[in-house]
């Protein structure tokens, strides 16, 4: 068989190309790193054995309370539900390992899919509330959690909780140190996996949805699927670490997993910095200090246990949030960043150029009509945006611009009319599947992801058009992945060089004057490829001079063959640059037609420019 | 029937005061979108520093207090309530709501709520303490206990009733009538507007978090006497009161009451009633309600038109 030295030698060169790969993004920070794990992972050796037990405990909450970060820092979704997965890990572990008797390798799995489970029912059914419903929602379920486990001791055990059999995996017995062992690889998996996706693929649309969900929609984000999967999987490392502390400890406490562990999980998170990978480690740790404090005051004084540690817990979050809220990490970076400016990362001088559009499609709206209440926000609209030309829409104040723009974008849904791109039907479609095929728009007001720099920013639009950026994908830097990521990255600053962003890419997006978000916005878009753009009032605020850059950008885009919505005030710039116009009044066309045309129209004269001489 | 006369008395008794807490959580949700979790400890707290002024941290019983410390030590404990509900308003959530971050007034609501909860119970570490009666109730009836249709019922849950009520109403009758009520008013619907029209808006909710924790001190003081007070009374008494305000998407003043009331009376009969032969029992009385709100949110939250960006 020949075949089998060739695919030797491909399997070959793929391993010395990874190899190589590998040794060039290996950095000086990641050899710190691996040495600090090292480290962690020999302190066993120093520690009588009833510590270990107390730092396996740790790192184990450590692990539950960096998942935690995963919907927080990540997600942004306020969850006071992280002590009931912990809690249901626990007892799922518990009950089948005591009572049904099921091996520990299996009932593990068996307890971290049912904490995914209860993460997915709960992210589904609070996935549409806003942050203050979703905080209630998980509180009750934290208390729903306790109270079930200490009302039916039949299922829970009662006052002794359930005594776990003996662990044994593979015929050996799991001693604190290898619990140690254990919860220490999977922190260092769970920080890693934080850390590489906190910036890249499902991150960054994540973030985006966090800070300005219209405009993520916009760019076809789709922002509640991500949302979801940071929800479950935050459970589903609760589950993990609830599970495995029940076999640390021997015991499953029914009292212990409640809304105190959440409270005390989310705390942690904010105290140490939600955005931050190690932040809930660094936070669970300075809690970790003033209970330890508490419980040799608390002793000395005869106090019930617990009590003072809330109260020390309660203070310190108490005077984090008085300080400004950002959490400890938040400030040592801002510290750090002040003490030693940021390089600018190097890439390659001569960005690629943006590439004609693929496939070229009129957009076409027929009889699209929208209410509001009583009144009549578009009446019959008729609209078409050939490829390759820009098409203005004026009016006066309230005659539906915006409106029909985010009825087109799929922002707001049309009661009754039909909207395609050639010959795709998009009526109906979400706002995201509408980006995919090709019509993206962008936001009235300046609504970039002040928390991103530039070149993310571009990279959340370039997100759409990547097939490869799934979070398994993304974590392992598959050659695919990592392919698909250099082609994103690359058209994100063609875009951003089109619009001339390119350089100083690495700066926040809040750093941009209005003028430069405006262009940033357009970058975004036009990063995701698309065939027909959709811009409202994109010239708003800017000089003669930015206004002639930007009407320079639009025909250009209409030179590669993209049609170009665009809601302007400025006559002006619309003559430079619209080859036609449509005028909208009180919810109706009144006319399309070249601006001069239109301009000569009796209706168009009564209704509008009467007052403006063209 | 003597049965369900008790489960009606002492489910409306428990559940006027739920109602009152729904009350605060639908005023102050209404105002300003917070859900004040540190509320049924603020209660507490005002309960126990009552105690601490009539009598420090030692048991007391009915008799022991002097009448005239007993009133000031009211009067301490409801201000305090007053004071602590606007100056934990003002210094730690009202930052957060200016910047928009939900995580902030949440961290917020509930470090106060575990900072009060554990400062009372360093202090207090009995596992219950009794709280006496302003009221003379004892004398009425036999030893406080009248028989109602073959049930005995103490006379004070006919009291809890109707001051709950009353201040149920007095809450509906400030918000309508009153122009401190009308203001606010126009603050939950439109802020903005409300700030630019010159109302001293952060003034006036300050108040009203103040007002709204005096009003829950109120309704527990009323309430504590009837049964031992526990450091963790107040945090149920808040939950339940949180599962009746969300039952009714924090709405009017005399619909977070009336849910508070039938939680209260969903309670009792869980406890203690039997339908045909099938009774559940208490450990039943108090997971069933939150049970049943959590499923009601999932129910409205799938029934909606989906927010952009949602599941």
């Amino acid at each position: 068989m020949s075949a089998a030295p060739a695919v030797l030698g491909q399997t070959r060169s793929a391993l010395t190309a990874a190899a190589r790969e590998l040794r060039a993004s290996w950095s000086r920070t990641a050899t710190l790193w691996a040495l600090v794990f090292a480290a962690a992972l020999l302190a066993p050796a120093a520690l009588p054995e009833g510590r270990l037990v107390d730092l396996a405990g740790f790192v184990y909450l450590a692990l539950a309370a960096v998942g935690l970060g995963y919907a927080m820092g990540l997600a942004g979704i306020p969850s006071l539900g992280q002590g009931a997965f912990f809690g249901i890990g626990a007892f799922a572990e518990a009950i089948s390992r005591a009572k049904g008797g099921v091996p520990l390798l299996p009932s593990l799995l068996l307890a971290v899919l049912v904490a995914a489970a209860c993460g997915v029912l709960t992210g589904l059914a609070t996935g549409r509330l806003r942050g203050a419903f979703v905080a209630v929602s998980t509180w009750i379920l934290s208390w729903i959690v306790l109270l079930v486990l200490t009302s039916f001791p039949g299922i829970s055990g009662g006052a002794q909780g359930l005594v776990m059999p003996e662990s044994r995996v593979l015929g050996q017995t799991l001693t604190p140190t290898a619990h140690y062992v254990i919860g220490l690889t999977l922190l260092g998996l769970a920080l890693l996996a934080f850390a590489v996706l906190a910036h890249r693929g499902p991150g960054l649309g994540l973030a985006a949805g966090r800070d300005q969900v219209e405009a993520a929609l916009g760019l076809g984000v789709p922002v509640a699927r991500l949302r979801l999967g940071a929800f479950t999987a935050s459970a589903a490392i609760a589950g993990l670490a609830g599970a495995l502390s029940v076999e640390l400890s021997q015991v499953a406490d029914p009292s212990a997993y409640g809304p105190v562990l959440s409270f005390e999980l989310f705390v942690a998170v904010i105290l140490g910095g939600a955005r931050y990978a190690l932040g809930p480690v660094l936070g669970l740790a300075v809690i970790a200090g003033f209970s330890n404090a508490a419980e040799e005051i608390g002793a000395a004084r005869g106090l019930p246990p617990g009590r003072l540690e809330e109260m020390l817990t309660g203070y310190g979050m108490l005077l984090v949030l008085g300080l400004g809220g950002a959490g400890l990490l938040p400030y040592a970076d801002a510290w750090w960043r002040r003490v030693r400016h940021r390089r600018e990362q190097s890439r390659a001088e001569t960005p690629a150029t943006l590439d004609p559009v693929d496939g070229p499609a009129p957009l076409a709206a027929h009889g699209v009509s929208k209410r509001f209440g009583s009144l009549e926000a578009l009446d019959r609209l008729e609209l078409e945006v050939a490829p390759g030309s820009v098409h203005a829409l004026i009016g006066p104040n309230g005659s539906g611009k915006t409106t029909a723009l985010k009825v087109i974008a799929g922002q707001l849904g049309a009661d009754d009319g039909s909207i395609a791109l050639g010959v795709d039907d998009l009526t109906g479609l979400p706002e995201p599947e509408r980006a995919e095929r090709g019509v993206v728009g962008t936001q009235q007001t300046t609504a970039v992801f002040a928390d991103l720099t530039v070149l993310e920013n571009a990279l959340v639009g370039a997100g759409l058009r990547r097939r490869s950026a799934g979070p398994f994908r993304t974590f392992f830097r598959t050659p695919k992945a990592r392919a698909d990521e250099r082609r994103a990255e690359e058209r994100a600053l063609a875009a951003l060089a089109f619009v001339g962003l390119d350089d100083g890419a690495d700066r926040r997006a809040s750093e941009l004057t209005a003028h430069e978000q405006r262009l940033l916005m357009i970058a975004s878009a036009l990063a995701t490829e698309p065939r027909v753009l959709l811009l409202d009032e994109p010239a708003a605020g800017a000089s003669a001079a930015e206004l002639e850059r930007l009407a320079d950008l639009l025909r250009s885009l209409r030179d590669r063959g993209l049609g170009v919505l665009v809601i302007e005030h400025n006559l002006r710039f619309v003559r430079r640059v619209a080859d036609l116009v449509t005028v909208l009044e009180a919810g109706r066309r009144i006319a399309t037609g070249t601006l001069a045309e239109v301009a000569a129209d009796e209706a168009v004269r009564t209704a509008y420019l009467g007052r403006q001489s063209l | 029937m003597s049965l369900v006369v008790q489960v009606i008395v002492t489910g409306l008794a428990a559940g006027g005061v739920y109602g009152i807490f729904a009350v605060g959580y639908s005023l102050i949700y209404r105002l300003t979108g917070v859900v004040y979790f540190a509320f049924g400890d603020l209660v507490s707290f005002a309960v126990f520093a009552t105690l601490l002024v009539a009598a420090g941290t030692a048991p007391v019983s009915q008799t022991s207090l002097p009448p005239g410390r007993f009133l000031l030590a009211l009067l301490v404990g409801l201000l305090l309530c007053v004071g602590v509900g606007a100056a934990t308003y003002i210094l730690f959530i009202e930052p957060y709501l200016l910047r928009g971050s939900t995580l902030g007034w949440v961290a917020a609501t509930l470090a106060i709520a575990f900072a009060l909860h554990g400062m009372v119970g360093a202090v207090f570490t009995r596992p219950a303490y009794v709280f006496p009666d302003p009221l003379p109730f004892d004398e009425l009836g036999r030893d406080g206990v009248v028989s109602v249709a073959g049930a005995s019922i103490q006379v004070r849950s006919f009291f809890v009733i109707g001051f709950a009520a009353l201040l149920a109403a007095a809450a509906a009758w400030t918000l309508e009538r009153t122009r401190h009520g009308r203001a606010l008013q126009a603050i939950a619907s439109e802020p903005e507007g409300a700030r630019f029209a010159g109302l001293p808006v952060e003034r006036l909710v300050a108040l009203t978090f103040g007002l709204v924790g005096g009003l829950a001190a109120l309704a527990a003081v009323v309430a504590a006497p009837s049964a031992p007070f526990t450091v963790d009374t107040g945090a149920l008494l808040g939950l339940k009161g949180l599962v009746a305000a969300l039952i009714v998407r924090f709405g009017s003043p005399w619909a977070a009451f009336a849910a508070g009331l039938g939680v209260g009376l969903a309670e009792a009969a869980i406890d203690n009633l039997r339908i045909a032969d099938l009774g559940l029992g208490p450990q039943y009385g108090e997971i069933l309600p939150l049970a049943f709100a959590l499923g009601l949110i999932a129910y409205r939250s799938l029934r909606s038109e989906p927010v952009p960006g949602r599941a």
